[in-house]
């Protein structure tokens, strides 16, 4: 199968692409209608075979950037009675030259949001239990798992950073975004960063 | 920073695995035969990090190196001394560069004495501050005593050299803040150091400073002398190890030994080697 032939089929809800890497490369650029799945070596396989059980029955392309990576997440598939249709190892250049597009999540480091924050409206995806920290000053807050439910209140033409703790979930959330063609960037770092960098917070109520 | 160490506790082996997980990138030092390529890759993606840089911090005599097999994985050269002399793909680093990526900031010091091409990686966290946190001396400083000079080259006038050399560049890390943590290649009753090596596998310069004999000696002759009279046999194998670590076809390395050697009577688990110890015995 092409890369072209896999988008499509995947976008039709016919194939899924599982990206096994890390969030941070996932981010930087995955295949359009690719989903983030980062393999681990410790219970990995039977969340993932939960999720696809209930996706219904079709054929799952593993992607990864090394043959060791892919090997032992296709192994860790088998184990659960899962047999990959193919596993493209090569990485983004490789699937790009086979021809599936990609799609990345721009960065905003902390302190340039800081100067441009008008620009933004920023979307922090933290439970409530870490607003104690304080929040950026206008930020809108969206626990990472309401953020599907939100999508009619974002706006086409709005300009969004995605931020959390560390920068790993808001990097989901912005991923899942960008794959419906919101302008977003995420935050690196998250509020680590921003605090770090003495930018300032109001409380969550406030902003 | 993300900071994970892997040993093989059978021969004394440390190596590293430091990252920055905002930038999602890491390094990995003195990779393992014994743990194997894989091991590395995987702990990375555990650790959602791709390993970018595969740094040797010189050719190893004692132990397989999996940094061959590692930067292959990764599609990387192995990074190395500017002095080694390796037949696959090298970074060749000199003093006093700089790899940088995310806030961790690596800085190579050329560490010759053990080897000619052995060099330490002075760490920074940008983040936190301009201080080292962190200094990887290889097989340069251990825990309580020094790596030893003659496994680089076999001629006895060669070693005095190295261990001078040896001379400078300990006495270069007591340059550091008494805080820096030491992280060696090498703990325990590995062949690559003396007697005085400790079984705890890291210590600080603090400590060092405080506790290390042979950095107690000012005077660099007094320094060679007392290296010269303590070594150990050296690691059987030696030279093939090597020869493999150096990437030499098969065709041209040295066969492995006949297993069966005579033990030592001195230490019962460590194989005597047919080549004497270079220039002196324990006294």
């Amino acid at each position: 199968m092409t890369g072209a032939q896999m988008m499509e089929a995947a976008s039709e809800g016919r194939l899924l692409m599982l990206d096994v890497r890390p969030g941070v490369a996932y981010a930087r650029g995955h295949a359009a209608h690719s989903v983030s799945v980062p393999f681990a070596q410790r219970g990995w396989a039977a969340p993932v075979k939960n999720w696809l059980d209930r996706q219904g029955a079709m054929p799952v392309v593993l992607l990864a950037d090394n043959a060791v990576v892919g090997a032992a997440a296709r192994g860790a598939l088998q184990e659960v009675g899962i047999e990959p249709e193919a596993v493209w190892d090569g990485g983004p250049q490789a699937w790009r030259e086979s021809g599936l597009s990609l799609v990345s999540v721009p960065d905003i480091t902390a302190d340039q949001l800081a100067g441009e924050l008008a620009d933004w409206t920023v979307i922090d995806v933290r439970e409530p239990y870490e607003w104690r920290s304080g929040v950026i000053p206008g930020a809108k807050t969206i626990p990472l798992n309401q953020v599907p439910g939100q999508l009619g209140s974002l706006s086409p033409v709005g300009r969004y950073a995605l931020v959390c703790a560390h920068g790993n979930r808001s990097q989901s959330a912005a991923a899942f975004l960008a794959d419906r063609g919101f302008q977003v960037a995420n935050v690196r770092g998250g509020m680590a960063l921003w605090l770090a960098g003495r930018h300032p917070t109001v409380p969550a109520g406030q902003a | 920073m993300f900071w994970q160490v892997l040993r093989d506790p059978a021969l004394g082996c440390s190596s590293y695995l430091l990252g920055d997980e905002v930038e999602g990138s890491a390094m990995v030092v003195d990779a393992l035969g014994a743990l194997g390529a894989e091991a590395y890759v995987l702990a990375a993606q555990e650790a959602g990090l791709a390993i970018r840089w595969v740094v040797e911090t010189h050719v190893h005599a004692d132990h397989a190196s999996a940094a061959q097999a590692l930067a292959a994985a990764m599609q990387v050269p192995v990074t190395l001394s500017h002095r080694a002399n390796a037949s696959f793909p090298t970074a060749a680093v000199r003093d006093g560069d700089e790899i940088r990526w995310g806030s961790l900031e690596v800085t190579v010091w050329e560490t010759p004495g053990h080897t000619p091409d052995s060099i330490s990686l002075v760490v920074r966290d940008t983040e936190r501050g301009r201080d080292p946190w962190v200094v990887l001396t290889g097989d340069s400083l251990f825990v309580g005593d020094v790596g030893r000079p003659d496994l680089g080259d076999a001629a006895p006038e060669q070693i005095r050299a190295a261990a001078l050399d040896q001379f400078h560049s300990v006495r270069r890390f007591l340059g550091l803040p008494d805080f820096t943590e030491v992280h060696p290649a090498h703990y325990g009753s590995s062949p690559c150091g003396g007697l005085f090596m400790s079984k705890k596998p890291s210590s600080t310069v603090g400590y060092e400073r405080r506790f290390n004999r042979m950095l107690d000696i000012a005077e660099a002759e007094q320094f060679v002398d007392q290296q010269l009279a303590l070594l150990k046999p050296p690691p059987e194998d030696a030279e093939r190890l090597r020869q493999e670590n150096l990437g030499a076809p098969a065709s041209e390395r040295i066969p492995a030994s006949a297993p069966g050697l005579p033990l030592s009577p001195l230490s019962p688990l460590f194989p005597v080697s047919s080549r004497p110890p270079q220039g002196g015995v324990v006294s």
